[in-house]
């Protein structure tokens, strides 16, 4: 399934559907890189719509969590969907990475 | 255990897409609740995936052996690779209370694998690998 691109002022977001497998997880990090080559200041990565998440997209997640902190920057996971929230929490992504995850 | 499915798949990473169906299939069979088929589902994919990345250290084509089981209170998946030797089990444990700044980026398909089972077994036979993944289910 693509994944759908939505630039607005500095923030870029990203749309993320379906099986995040390895290579989706292959294709969200072209995504990411792009997004950053753009320069944007704020990356958000929309998963509403996923219903599934393996290490090989948490390590993209992580990967580019890091960098974009590192350099002054946001790398936020919106709209978690349960399916991916429970991974999420069980790797102990959730609250640093999701937008409110420390509620 | 009944054996109530076998499957093969090569290690190439494309043949990872047909898991979501044997999945399917097994949670249908073994009337599988959405919790455990995507515990199966999730944990397969994990392990699977380690199998092809790290398993074969020669290029060449290998097949991988996929076991569906059940028995009252419980399904299992057996995979079986004729890969190096890799015990799962002997990986330290990942500790999630880690800030994600200091993260260790290997290991969490295996820290998945063990949270999504309840129990997970390892052994080396006639120079192979097979790994058995039980939930139990209602």
């Amino acid at each position: 399934m693509p994944i759908n691109t939505k630039t607005s002022g500095d923030g870029v977001e990203l749309f993320l559907a379906g099986r995040v497998d390895g290579a989706m997880a292959n294709e969200l990090e072209v995504a990411v890189l792009e997004a950053i080559r753009g320069g944007t200041k704020t990356l958000y990565i929309n998963m509403a719509e996923a219903t599934f998440l393996c290490s090989a997209g948490l390590r993209v997640l992580l990967q580019y969590w890091r960098q974009m902190k590192g350099a002054g920057k946001q790398f936020i996971v919106t709209n978690p969907s349960p399916e991916v929230n429970s991974v999420l929490v069980m790797t102990g992504f959730r609250e640093q990475m999701v937008e409110g995850g420390q509620r | 255990m009944n054996l109530v499915a076998e499957c093969r798949l090569r290690n190439d990473p494309a043949e990872s897409r047909q898991i979501e169906a044997w999945i399917q299939s097994f949670a249908e069979t073994a009337h599988l609740t959405p919790a455990a088929r995507s515990a199966f589902d999730h944990s397969l994919v994990e392990w699977i995936t380690n199998v092809i990345s790290y398993a074969f250290v020669e290029p060449g084509e290998h097949w991988i052996i996929v076991r569906f089981l059940t028995a009252p209170g419980q399904a299992r998946i057996e995979v079986e690779d004729d890969g190096r030797e890799f015990n799962p089990l002997n990986l330290p444990p990942v500790d999630t209370s880690t800030p994600l700044e200091r993260r260790s980026i290997g290991g969490l398909g295996i820290h998945m694998v063990r949270q999504m089972m309840d129990s997970v077994e390892y052994r080396r036979t006639n120079g192979r690998n097979i790994l058995t993944m039980t939930r139990r289910v209602e």
